[in-house]
């Protein structure tokens, strides 16, 4: 860069640039700031737990007024917490907090170091401290230690410290939201939710996304459905269901094989799988010429010279009891349909072109519903938890105290501070030279 | 064999009597009834909590073991109780005639409408499989012993108004309460909404979704939080601060009440 000296454009405008800069600066990091966001970020939610989330065009229509509808869909209040704006004031409240943060750590950094010695005998005079003959400097100093870390020895003192730590509470806290927020961002851009659903035997490597699309996202690894199994308590109510599931690899060779229950998610490869749902569909056994066929409804049975399929399942035909309606496709016709009842001899089985089909049974079959997710952001997430209650911890439940130790040559003064709990720390004190004559 | 429904109820009835003592320390200012009255509140607690204890019990006799926490009737008793567990642990900040009448008032209410609304299912339930974990019980001790500590709070932050002398503590003493329940409310809360998350994670595979309990225990958590730094930061006292722990309040009925008539969602099965 050669043109850096021309390209100066000297100090008019620079100061104008800069000035902006700052006052920018200054909106991004002031307090009015934050409470602007937070306020509007809290306004969202309300609004968002008000309003039908993520509903379709109908289900709005049958709820609001038209013109109400357009006026949720034009500001996007239908996905709230998805929002382009909502985003924005999430990304608005980390930049605030960061900078706070910042600042707040540069102005520890530069007014750090103790700032020497306070007014000892004020805080003897207010009832923070005492004085004692100079003999028992060594007794009451032992007795310091056993609680305090000896910090400094300043001019003409010492001073003892406890929990010094809480002074970083809120900085604790505030960057605990902020690796909160970055690790939600990560999930975001890097992560997906989807589901899965399985019957025993079957196989799947796709997730499901839900946002209508009919997204699929491949998972990197197959899984099968080996067992499901479902218990309920005497009322009737659900007690435990459990799927067991193998891993398969690229080739096809079980890399492992788990039980998936309700609070007990499966993880592998960042993948995690959850137990979500179950459900129940029919299965359907026919005679096809002789050959037991399996087929679920809407599945095509394509082997024979005409396809066939379940096109319906009806529990109770006619009073005839459960029957299916199977639809066939002839060489360049039209599909043709026929009822074949399960529970009626005479009218089990049909002929179509080609095959003699009977229904032989009629079996309910669970079926598992997986949720599935990556989310990167989670080890994230938990760390910023932690930090938030530590720090929240630190922040309100810990006392900074400071004791200061002065010899004045007969005499001794012991006096300090403490930034909670002041009555606790004046009992301590009086401790330290209770039984001491 | 006494019933869990026995026990609860003569806690109701002890109740009741804090109720009367109270009123009768009003009429006749006379310190002995205070003192009978923090006898009468530790047997309540006492007894409140044996039959919180004889209900887990018999869920074990019933062979759905589980602690009692997980349905709306449950989670009115453990209320309820986690106010009485309030006063008896902080006595010697909260021994103000005026704040315990209004604390035990509330549990009163609380147990009473439990037992008595006819709207509110009582018997013992099994769980249903989301609701087996550990993280159950954290999640809802931390959150009622927050909705308790705001209570406190929202009772010192009302009786600012209302300046009686007297029997109204003075200013300087209701924001001390007030302060430092909020401080116990929001860290209980916040330790609340963060168990909560890791049990979606593990339970539903998503920490946060956007629930409205969720969402409405967000919008309360940002409300302590913004009141936490009109104190620290604006330096903000008196009324103001009063007025902001009973917006604060507020958003605790609406996350506790409101969101179980008004709205539906994952948390739905407490009602
Ligand atoms: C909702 C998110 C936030 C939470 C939960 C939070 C929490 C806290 C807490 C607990 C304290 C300590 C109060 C005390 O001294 O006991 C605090 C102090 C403070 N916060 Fe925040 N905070 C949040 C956001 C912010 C933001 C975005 C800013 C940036 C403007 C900010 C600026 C400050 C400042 C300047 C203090 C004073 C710290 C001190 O004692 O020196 N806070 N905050």
């Amino acid at each position: 860069m050669t043109a850096t000296k021309s390209n100066n454009p000297g100090r008019g405008p620079l100061t104008g640039i800069g000035s902006a800069l700052r006052s920018i600066f200054k909106f991004l990091v002031s307090v009015r700031l934050t409470i602007t966001v937070l306020s509007l970020i809290a306004a969202t939610s309300v609004l968002g737990s008000l309003i039908k989330q993520g509903g379709t065009e109908e289900e709005y229509l049958a709820l609001y007024p038209e013109k109400t509808y357009h006026f949720i869909k034009l500001f996007g209040f239908d996905d709230a917490y998805h929002s382009t704006w909502f985003y924005f004031l999430m990304v608005l409240f980390a930049v605030n907090l960061a900078s706070c943060t910042i600042r707040r750590i540069a102005r520890r950094k530069k007014g750090s170091g103790d700032a020497g010695m306070p007014d000892i005998k004020g805080l003897v005079a207010a009832g923070s401290g005492f004085s004692a003959p100079s003999m028992h400097k060594e007794e009451i100093t032992r007795r310091i230690a056993g609680r305090y870390r000896k910090k400094t020895i300043l001019d003409g003192g010492t001073l003892y410290e406890k929990g010094s730590l809480s002074r970083h509470g809120a900085t604790l806290i505030h960057a605990s939201i902020l690796v909160i927020l970055v690790g939600g961002f990560i999930g975001l851009v890097a992560g997906f939710k989807g589901f899965m659903v399985m019957h025993v035997g079957e196989t799947g490597e796709k997730a499901l996304l839900r946002d209508g699309k009919n997204t699929h996202v491949p998972l990197g690894f197959k899984i099968k459905c080996k067992d499901f199994r479902i218990s309920f308590y005497p009322g009737g109510e659900p007690k435990e269901y459990v799927s067991t599931v193998e891993i398969l690899d690229a080739s096809d060779r079980t890399v492992m094989e788990r039980q998936i229950r309700v609070n007990e998610p499966l993880s592998y490869k960042g993948v995690r799988l959850y137990q979500a749902s179950y459900g129940k569909t029919n299965r359907f056994e026919f005679l096809v010429n002789g050959k037991k066929v399996l087929l679920g409804e809407q599945e095509v049975y394509s082997e024979g010279k005409t396809p066939f399929m379940v096109a319906r399942f009806a529990p109770e035909v006619h009073n005839f009891g459960p029957g299916v309606m199977i639809a066939y496709l002839e060489e360049g016709q039209k599909p043709k349909t026929a009822w074949l009842l399960a529970n009626v001899e005479k009218m089990r089985s049909g002929r179509i072109p080609g095959a003699v089909i009977s229904l032989e049974r009629i079996e309910e079959e669970y079926y598992t519903g997986l949720e599935i997710s990556r989310d990167p952001g989670v080890p994230a997430v938990l760390f910023g938890f932690a930090l938030m209650l530590f720090g929240l911890y630190v922040n309100f439940f810990i006392s900074h105290n400071r004791i200061y130790v002065v010899d004045n040559g007969d005499s001794l003064n012991v006096a300090g501070f403490a930034s909670r709990n002041k009555e606790g720390f004046r009992e301590e004190l009086k401790a330290f030279k209770e039984g001491l004559t | 064999m006494i019933s869990q429904h026995t026990v609860l109820g003569a806690a109701t009835i002890l109740y009741v009597l804090l109720f009367f003592l109270h009123a009768l320390y009003f009429a006749l200012r006379k310190d002995r009834v205070m003192a009978a009255m923090w006898y009468v509140l530790y047997a309540a607690f006492a007894v409140h909590s044996a039959g919180i204890a004889l209900r887990w019990a018999e869920s074990y006799r019933l062979g759905i073991g589980h602690a009692p926490l997980s349905n709306y009737y449950e989670s009115l008793i453990f209320f309820s109780w986690s106010i009485s567990l309030l006063l008896v642990t902080m006595r010697k900040r909260l021994s103000y005639p005026v704040i315990t009448f209004i604390a035990t008032a509330l549990s009163l209410f609380l147990i009473a409408y439990a037992s008595l609304s006819p709207s509110v299912q009582k018997g013992i339930q099994p769980l249903i499989p989301a609701l087996q974990s550990n993280w159950l019980h954290v999640h809802v001790i931390t959150c009622f012993l927050a909705y308790a500590a705001f209570v406190i709070s929202f009772v010192a932050g009302g009786l600012y108004f209302i300046r009686s002398k007297g029997i109204v503590p003075s200013g300087e003493i209701l924001e001390e309460i007030n302060y430092r329940s909020i401080i116990i409310g929001f860290f209980m809360l916040s330790s609340g909404i963060l168990t909560g998350a890791v049990w979606a994670h593990y339970a539903w595979g998503s920490y946060w979704s956007w629930d409205p309990k969720e969402t409405w225990s967000l919008i309360t958590w940002i409300v302590y939080a913004l009141f936490l730094h009109a104190r620290f930061v604006r330096g903000w006292k008196g009324r103001r601060m009063a007025a902001l722990s009973v917006i604060g309040f507020a958003c605790v009925i609406m996350t506790y009440f409101g969101v179980n008539f008004f709205l539906s969602g994952l948390h739905s099965y407490a009602t």
